[in-house]
């Protein structure tokens, strides 16, 4: 194990000098954990999460992280994390696929009691029939729990987004979890050249008490605290305090937006912004999309390029405005309800430019052809 | 004491009544048991369970027994006790319905990161459905893995909070709410599996003897905090379910003790009793 | 859809469910500034802007919470009291908030406040201009949002961490200095002929 030295996250980002490495997703979640200063990470096995757990493993065996196990089932993880959060330390969990929807219900309960857990979502199909291959369906389930959410599209998004995400997950005034989401075998299988922190620095601790609802741990007020109270009757007291605590939620969500700026330099990528036709997606999808660009540019045709990084928040003034002059709106996704196109029709002022095409699923890649059609149809 | 229970000077006169007896005569710090009731302000402040609630009796005795009330966190679960556990002078936990056993997991290991040199005992308390039926996966997989946490269980033999379903912990043949012709299996012998899972100390007892009750609820908690995890269920009536009157919570424990349906029970393992003598040694000195 | 630009943190009653000012847009300050009625503006200004509101107050009152009032960390106690003392100098009243739990059967309006229903205690007590102190911030906003929608109340919230958007005028990392300067400007005015209500 590396001596580490706590180094404020600013310099940490945007000083320290980097090295490249060429690793797997996995790998880098790794390099990023190793860096996170995490005081307990809890796993369950799941294709395609289970290599960067190992690995998350091997890293307490070193010594960079305090505590380790696996847990009995994935809704048991996430609230053995939760209980870890609410007495006031670092966590970081994984999973993907039937393991997101297994502890669900857990989701909703992280955000609404405040909590900044960090946790990598590797998606894959759910069941039934069963699939351990790439599909982003269970993106779809999550954009309503209240969860801040990050879609990687390379190694270098994995690493960045995980280290930030704790930084900005942990701020008083929006201390949420974050989920970060990277696409099955497609980044977390697959290698990259990734730049990474020198690994003698981590991120400073975690401080429990500038959390926003006390830590429970009997050394801070009040002493009369349940986590999370509640006012169990029928009445408008009830409500209004339960409404004024959903609202709080969704505060802190768009508290993060500045954040988000700060750190990850916003929360979409741009490329050829005034391009006739657009393509607007996240993660691999925009890999993807780029080849297609390349293709369409060699046959003359101009078009453009919106990585979106962050879902919730979701850049609806971005959106709207790129939006604007742009004649058609291509939106290649890897899942089957087409939720990138749903939101995105639900911002732009004259959706029936968007058109929600191609969609692949089950595992399959997204040949760019595919979207160069798309393309080709707009452009005649 | 530490500064959690002081009033801030100026602030004296404006704090309500409770929060001063709270800090001028509370447990904390003191040692106190059952045979103390009555004369400290106690850690539970009123409540909406109802009148002769079992489970209420018990959660006030368990929270009288506590051996060290200024750095216990408790777990709770969605319940009746759960509407209680916000009036409770603790740092305690609701998470959701079931989860209990694997949030104290995660509380109490973060604890022993940010404390290595202290007492943080970590109790869970939470329903018979909660405990036996939808967390059970998890009460028990925290006893496999020797979580050093007390689990103890309200034991009113149904699903009280959502109107008097059938738990695990019914008795055959009980006739309830969705279990129209009488529940089809017997009660589950959850103390028989918390000793094959390797808790250290299992116990059952009843607020009908509540000074027994806290005696066992101080062992558990302390052989938790050194030995190992720890079982104990309470037997604790609900009037409003089972539809008999509020004064006649105690009658009906008497009545399955009279009839041999009920009966206290400890099982200790040869470590967590070396360990209670060897304290004892120490208390001498 | 409300326009957002336009929302402005004014005192109440805003009606059914009003808004958390966040998601209207309403931005915290940074360091060195204070929020006014959802503007930011520098800390000073907003100083000026909460002694000024203290003393036209026909009934100021201060809500301090579990933070201050329990002394249970170095630096509390200086807060606690530099926070009494502003109350004293401008005649205000204290009502407690020691924890957050709901309340059974319920509180007494007359002696604290609790932040599932503080607009009771603020309707009981006629307050109209109210400083929050020592609470914490998921629990503040919560109070805060009830207050804007059923009552008249002017809120203040003097916060220690990054302060509230909900609160129509915040000071974010509030210290026993930054509530002596609040006394100071206080005394200022006073002396300058501004007169309690
Ligand atoms: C996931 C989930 N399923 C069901 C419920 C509904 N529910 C709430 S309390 C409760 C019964 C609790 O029974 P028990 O644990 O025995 O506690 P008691 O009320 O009897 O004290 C149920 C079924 C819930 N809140 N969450
Ligand atoms: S329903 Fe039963 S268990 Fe629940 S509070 Fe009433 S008497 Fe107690
Ligand atoms: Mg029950």
């Amino acid at each position: 194990m590396v001596e580490q030295k706590v180094l404020e996250p600013e310099k940490l980002f945007f000083e320290t000098q980097r090295t490249e490495l060429f690793i797997t997703g996995s790998e880098v979640v790794k390099e990023a954990i190793k860096r996170a200063n995490v005081d307990i990470a809890i796993s369950y096995p799941i294709t395609p999460q289970s290599e960067s757990m190992h690995l998350v493993g091997d890293l307490y065996a070193e010594g960079y992280v305090k505590e380790y196990f696996r847990g009995e089932n994935e809704f048991a993880v996430m609230s053995e994390v939760m209980g870890a959060s609410m007495a006031g330390v670092r966590v970081f969990t994984a999973t993907g696929g039937p393991g997101t929807l297994r502890a669900f219900e857990n989701f909703p309960n992280w955000s609404g009691s405040r909590l900044p857990i960090v946790c990598a979502f590797m998606t894959r199909g759910v069941n039934a029939p069963l699939s351990i291959q790439p599909d982003t369906i269970e993106m779809a389930f999550m954009l309503d729990t209240g969860m801040i959410m990050f879609h990687a599209e390379t190694g270098q998004d994995i690493f960045d987004m995980i280290l930030k995400a704790y930084v900005i997950a942990e701020k008083t005034d929006v201390h949420l979890p974050i989920g970060i989401f990277m696409d099955g075998f497609f980044v977390t299988h697959t290698r990259d050249k990734v730049k990474v922190t020198p690994e003698e620095f981590k991120l400073p601790p975690y401080k429990p008490y500038c959390s926003p609802i006390p830590v429970m741990d009997m050394e801070n007020v009040p002493v009369r605290h349940m986590r999370d109270p509640f006012v169990m009757k029928s009445n408008f007291i009830s409500y209004a305090a339960h409404a004024s605590w959903q609202q709080e939620i969704l505060a802190a969500v768009e508290r993060s937006r500045k954040y988000i700026y700060r750190y990850l330099g916003g929360m979409v990528e741009v490329e050829n912004k005034n391009a006739d036709i657009l393509i607007i997606t996240s993660g691999t999808a925009v890999s993807q999309s780029r080849e297609a660009i390349e293709l369409a540019k060699q046959e003359g045709i101009d078009v453009g390029l919106v990585k979106i990084k962050c879902l919730r928040p979701f850049p609806v003034d971005e959106i709207r405005e790129l939006a604007a002059n742009a004649k058609y709106i291509i939106v290649p996704e890897f899942n089957r309800v087409g939720w990138m196109c749903r939101e995105l029709k639900s911002v732009i002022e004259d959706n029936s430019k968007v058109i929600g095409a191609p969609r692949v699923f089950g595992g399959m890649t997204m040949p760019p052809k595919l979207i160069l059609d798309e393309i080709r149809r707009c452009a005649n | 004491m530490k500064g959690l229970f002081k009033i801030s000077p100026g602030y004296e006169d404006v704090m309500p009544q409770e929060y001063l007896d709270l800090v001028n005569n509370g447990p904390y710090g003191k040692n106190y048991g059952v045979d103390d009731l009555g004369t400290f302000k106690e850690l539970l402040e009123e409540h909406p369970l109802c009148a002769g609630c079992g489970l209420a009796l018990s959660m006030r005795l368990v929270l009288a027994s506590l051996p060290a009330p200024e750095d216990t966190i408790m777990v709770g679960s969605t319940g009746c006790s759960s509407l209680a556990f916000t009036q409770v002078a603790v740092h305690n936990i609701h998470s959701l319905f079931g989860n209990q056993n694997a949030v104290a997991t995660g509380l109490k290991r973060a604890l022993k990161i940010r404390f290595p040199d202290k007492v943080k005992d970590v109790v869970v308390m939470a329903g018979d459905g909660a405990t036996v039926d939808i967390g059970l996966d998890m009460v028990m997989h925290s006893w496999f893995r020797r979580e050093k946490i007390t689990t103890i269980m309200l034991d009113n033999e149904a699903y009280a909070n959502t109107g008097g379903q059938e738990s695990g912990m019914s008795q055959q043949n009980a006739v309830l709410n969705m279990a129209p012709t009488g529940k089809k299996f017997p009660k589950i012998a959850l103390p028989e599996v918390a000793k094959a899972s390797g808790c250290a100390y299992v116990g059952v007892v009843s607020p009908a003897q509540p000074k027994r009750l806290g005696d066992m609820v101080r062992k558990a908690i302390l052989i938790a905090r050194e030995v190992g995890p720890t079982y104990l269920q309470l037997y604790s009536p609900c009037p409003t379910n089972y539809k008999f009157k509020s004064r006649e919570t105690m009658q009906k424990i008497k009545e399955r003790m009279e009839s041999g349906m009920f009966e206290v029970m400890e099982y200790i393992t040869p470590e967590a009793e070396a360990f209670l003598a060897e304290m004892k040694e120490g208390d001498k000195q | 859809m409300t326009a957002k630009s336009s929302y402005k943190v004014l005192p109440g009653p805003e009606g059914y469910l009003p808004p958390a000012a966040a998601t209207m847009s309403v931005m915290l300050p940074d360091p060195g500034e204070g929020l006014v009625e959802g503007e930011i503006v520098p800390q000073e200004q907003a100083i000026n802007k909460i002694a000024e509101k203290l003393l036209s107050a026909k009934n100021p009152t201060f809500f301090p919470g579990p933070l201050v009032l329990w002394a249970w960390k170095d630096g509390v106690i200086e807060k606690a009291v530099a926070a009494k003392e502003l109350a004293d100098v401008v005649g205000a009243k204290i009502i407690p908030m020691p924890d957050y739990r709901p309340k059974y059967p319920m509180i007494n309006p007359e002696i604290e406040i609790n932040p599932n229903h503080p607009n009771l205690t603020i309707w009981h007590n006629k307050i109209d201009v109210c400083v929050f102190v020592g609470v914490h911030c998921h629990f503040a906003n919560i109070a805060l949002k009830i207050i804007r929608g059923g009552t008249s109340c002017y809120t203040i919230a003097l916060c220690g961490e990054m302060g509230h958007e909900d609160a129509m005028i915040t000071l974010r990392d509030v210290k026993a200095d930054t509530i002596r300067k609040i006394t100071e400007a206080v005394k200022e005015m006073k002396a300058g002929g501004v007169v309690s209500g």
